[in-house]
């Protein structure tokens, strides 16, 4: 209760009580005092009322008025059932998907991260647009010198990401963990739930291995278990002692399960690591010293970057165009599902706009039905004021109404653009339902409310009010009937935007699904069986892969087996960019770089399980093992690149990567394979380079081709596997296809997305251009006796109301494309990569809608050409 | 708000209370229902302010800085809030009653026209 509501209670009291005490007095019983004082004191909560205009005047009485209204306008509604509905539904879809794609924009891109100190901890990025790849890491030597050198970031912290076989926590199995050093957790600002975390003493090689888990891992796989602190564990060849666990927080750069320090890792502890300036496989955290802002510190360690690439020229090519970038990370997570978010508040802001205008249009066509008794009660004495706030009271119960229901809606919605939006950025995992729900919806409601309660002609006072008086009936005006057709027009127009979006999505969809990859797709079981850790050799290893290979081959449903390095698409960019390679009698033009290939490993008769029409020469046998001469297959891009006459055959190859040893081992080329882009969903033309697995060594994935459903066959390949090495991960089993469709996945929901999207607005608009129409009919149902007496036909009107339907779609259509155009130019400056639709998707969209319109069109114009002649007449 | 005056009372004119409450808190500081009973006995119980009618004229009174209130005890031995007069609200007496003295005046003329 507010302070006034108490003095006035105590005041009333106050009063009582005297008035009690002068009647005892005078002689009243005790009991009687008291009624006597409360009856002639008189109603309180009339007081109370009193009370309130007194003290909050004028609004007081508008509000209350307003009430009033509202009430007036709930019961003529409800006579109304239909209209209101259609007005109800139509709002809350607009206002239902406005608040859910909201609260998970605020959620991902606007809302701070957990991080202790959060807006100064930034990212830093190095990337080489030359190479077509934003991110390509750091290394320890240009770690060391940002370190000395750049003073605007006060501490570094890295991260890498490596893979273990985890052995000591639950099933042996391969984990994706981080690496960092000892500043890390206090550069990002992250705190134990548990334990510690990783800290400097926990540096250098002499270290003892420790490992922190993080939160998701232990409360999800453990159970929440404390008594894990302390454990030791085994993560490949080392072990570590798990020394605490981490609180909740955002997984970035990777959704890992555990994060140790250098020594878990033999390949941190490496020469190469350590000393080679391009071995970049580190990723940079930062924490922008006190009084310096991001721009401060992007301004400087751009100067630092190109001091370094003056110094070790070798180190970045000119080619590659390296750069460095520092953004907040908040930004940073985000950015991924920025473009995708704001696309979507566009199109759901589109959404409202033709809600809006739809609704608009009811309760235009509404208005114009009651102008007779707006006209009376202006007559009566009504100022415009009090008519203005007779439609804002009806419309705001509309959109109240229209609100709850959207607020509804968009609960549900939100968990499911949520998850939508956790394709692109792990923030969108943490996305909840709140308050700013409710918000964005009574604001909505609110904005619509006014705009539609401006949108009815008043009775004008200059204007003799002796026809709507006199009339009390429907006469539409030219100027009502035009608004009518803009809102309907804005309806068709908008809904095109959409259309022609979802289109474009649709069709690239249909594209990418349809594009042949170059691999048998369904028949083909991928399988991770990462290379075990606790080998005695590498030879060992091989052996191993050897008999897996030949044992599963034996079971009953399987045509082919064969190992290899990458599972396509899944395994992306796992060997970066690309490695520089030569070979004889190919010289680079002048000034050209090297040309870079991918490197595969895989086993004899790879190709022929996956599907790969090997072209020229020979495949690999069990034969091209270590001490063997060394051969390579290669892809017939990059035979023709680099002999285009066709002699690729017993040419020598060899990496110039410092990788590979200091001297180029030259390796003949034996076999030219179709080639197969299995990076990119879209494929491109690349140049792989394979080498035997049994010379090369790298494994890690099976792969086999099944008779029949190849799902039935992972049990038993995981029985075989198991049966040989009982701690052997068996995992991901999937079919090329599927692997290829969870990678897809983005694109596909995308496209699914934006399409429910311009469904429903399609649905609304369909309904608005129906709706006008049959508002004309039915409000020119004289006009048309009267063209039926002077000699039109029923046909004449059919087509007459058919082609207004037309002229405001065609006129939808061709304005939708310019505000399309205009709205893309906008948008490209915020979003890169904006695809424009492209003539098929323009066309498909305007057919659709077309259709639909004309559809909408042809149950009015029925109405009109079945019009009775003489009924229509005596109409009014 | 339906209405039932006793028949003998009389209607207070509309504008009148403000002024008649100023000019009973001249004699000093008061509280609501002392106020009601002094504009009563005054007019020998012909006027009748009813608290529905008393109450949102105090507050509206203070409001406009014409009057202050403070928290007392009263006769009854129970909270009362007292309405004092403060200097604005002097000038607002004496400018009601001028006011009103010119009103009866005038009128007076028109009704009375032979008395003059």
């Amino acid at each position: 209760m507010r302070p006034d509501e108490r003095e006035l209670d105590d005041e009333i009291r106050g009063h009582l009580a005297i008035e009690i005490q002068q009647r005892i007095d005078r002689g009243e019983s005790p009991q009687q005092a008291r009624v006597n004082a409360l009856r002639q004191f008189g109603y309180v909560p009339q007081l109370r009322e009193e009370m309130h205009r007194v003290w909050y005047g004028r609004w007081y009485d508008m509000a209350e008025a307003l009430v009033q209204e509202m009430r007036v306008g709930l019961r003529s509604l409800l006579r109304a059932k239909g209209l209101a509905a259609t007005v109800v539904i139509t709002l809350a879809l607009g206002i239902g998907a406005n608040a859910a794609i909201f609260s998970v924009v605020r959620g991902v891109l606007l809302r701070p991260l957990v991080n202790r100190g959060e807006e100064r901890l930034v990212y830093v990025r190095q990337s080489a647009p030359g190479l077509g790849t934003d991110s390509v890491s750091f290394s320890v030597p240009e770690i060391k010198d940002f370190r000395e050198r750049v003073k605007s970031i006060d501490a570094f912290g890295e991260f890498s990401t490596v893979e273990f076989t985890l052995v000591g926590l639950g099933e042996p199995r391969v984990i994706q963990a981080g690496v960092v050093d000892g500043h890390y957790f206090d550069v990002v600002g992250l705190k134990p739930i548990l334990g510690r975390l990783v800290e400097p003493s926990d540096e250098g090689f002499k270290a003892a291995g420790v490992a922190v888990l993080t939160n998701r891992f232990w409360t999800q796989s453990l159970n929440s278990d404390p008594t894990v602190i302390g454990k030791t564990i085994q993560l490949g060849t080392r072990s570590a002692t798990v020394i605490g666990v981490l609180e909740p927080s955002v997984p970035y750069p990777a959704d890992t399960e555990i994060i140790g320090n250098m020594v878990t890792s033999p390949h941190h502890m490496g020469a190469q690591m350590v000393t080679m300036r391009t071995h970049r496989m580190t990723r940079l955290f930062g924490r922008l010293a006190p009084g310096k802002t991001i721009e401060d510190a992007r301004a400087e360690l751009s100067t630092v970057h190109a001091g370094l690439k003056s110094e070790y020229p070798e180190s970045y090519p000119e080619r590659a165009d390296m750069r460095v970038d520092v953004t907040a990370l908040r930004d940073q997570i985000a950015a991924p599902a920025r473009p995708i978010l704001l696309i979507l508040l566009a199109a759901a802001a589109v959404v409202f706009v033709i809600a809006c205008s739809n609704v608009a249009n009811l309760i235009l066509a509404r208005s114009v039905r009651r102008e007779g008794e707006l006209a009376v009660r202006a007559a009566l004495g009504a100022s415009r004021g009090a008519l203005r706030r007779t439609l804002l009271a009806e419309s705001l119960v509309l959109c109240g109404a229209g609100a709850v229901l959207g607020v509804l809606l968009a609960r549900p919605l939100v968990a499911i653009v949520a998850s939508f939006a956790a394709k692109f950025s792990v923030r969108a995992l943490e996305v909840t339902v709140d308050s700013s729900l409710l918000w964005v919806g009574a604001s909505l409601a609110m904005t619509a409310a006014v705009l539609l309660a401006y949108v009815p002609r008043l009775p004008s006072s200059q204007s003799p009010p002796g026809n709507g008086l006199a009339a009390g009936s429907i006469r539409i005006t030219p100027g009502t009937n035009r608004r009518l057709k803009v809102f309907a027009t804005t309806q068709v127009a908008f809904s095109f935007v959409l259309l022609a979006g979802a289109t474009t999505l649709l069709a690239s969809l249909i594209a990418l699904r349809g594009v042949n990859t170059g691999y048998e797709m369904e028949e083909v079981l991928a399988i991770d069986m990462p290379m075990r850790a606790l080998a005695q050799s590498n030879a060992d290893d091989l052996a191993f892969y050897q008999r897996v290979t030949e044992r599963i081959g034996q079971l009953p449903g399987v045509e082919g087996v064969a190992i290899g390095s990458v599972t396509p698409w899944r395994d992306a960019g796992k060997f970066g960019i690309g490695i520089t390679f030569g070979a004889d009698g190919f010289t680079p033009a002048d000034g050209e770089e090297l040309p870079r290939a991918r490197l595969r490993s895989v086993a004899p008769d790879f190709f022929h399980v996956l599907g790969v029409p090997l072209l020229a020469g020979r495949d690999f046998t069990l034969e091209d093992r270590r001490g063997a001469e060394n051969v390579v297959i290669v892809s017939q891009n990059l035979a023709q690149r680099l002999y285009p006459n066709g002699e690729a055959l017993n040419h020598k190859m060899w990496w110039v990567d410092p990788y590979f040893g200091p001297k180029p081992i030259p390796q003949r080329i034996v076999g030219i394979v179709a080639d197969v882009d299995d990076e990119h969903i879209s494929p491109s033309p690349v140049m792989t380079v394979y080498h035997p697995l049994h010379q090369i060594g790298i494994a890690g994935r099976l792969f086999v081709r099944a008779k029949g459903d190849p799902y039935t066959l992972v049990k038993p390949i995981t029985q075989v596997v198991q049966g040989l090495s009982a701690n052997q991960p068996v995992e991901r089993a999937a079919t090329l296809e599927d692997v290829r469709a969870e990678v897809l996945a983005p694109e596909r929901l995308n496209a699914f997305v934006f399409s429910g999207f311009a469904g429903v607005a399609l649905l609304i608009a369909v309904v608005g251009v129906a709706g006008v129409l049959a508002f004309g009919v039915s409000a020119r149902t004289r006009e048309f006796g009267v063209r039926l007496a002077i000699g039109s036909t029923p046909y004449l009107l059919l087509t007459k109301v058919l082609s207004e339907g037309a002229t405001i779609v065609s006129v939808g259509i061709i304005s939708g494309t310019a505000f399309g155009y205009l709205f893309a130019g906008i948008a490209s400056s915020y979003v890169e990569q904006l695809r424009m639709p492209g003539l098929l998707a323009l066309l498909g969209a305007a057919a659709v809608l077309v259709i639909a319109a004309l559809a909408a069109s042809l149950m009015p114009a029925a109405r009109a050409s079945r019009l009775d002649m003489l009924q229509a007449l005596r109409t009014e | 708000m339906p209405k039932n005056p006793e028949p003998e009372r009389l209607e207070l004119l509309q504008g009148t209370l403000d002024m008649l409450i100023l000019r009973t808190l001249q004699w000093g500081a008061q509280h609501g229902h002392g106020i009601g009973q002094a504009i009563s006995s005054q007019s020998d119980d012909l006027l009748k302010v009813e608290t529905g009618s008393l109450y949102p004229a105090l507050h509206r009174l203070e409001k406009r800085g014409w009057l202050k209130s403070e928290w007392g005890i009263s006769e009854a031995n129970h909270k009362a809030k007292y309405y004092q007069l403060t200097a604005a609200g002097k000038a607002q007496l004496s400018r009601e009653r001028d006011r009103w003295t010119q009103l009866v005046g005038v009128i007076g003329k028109i009704m009375n026209p032979a008395a003059e």
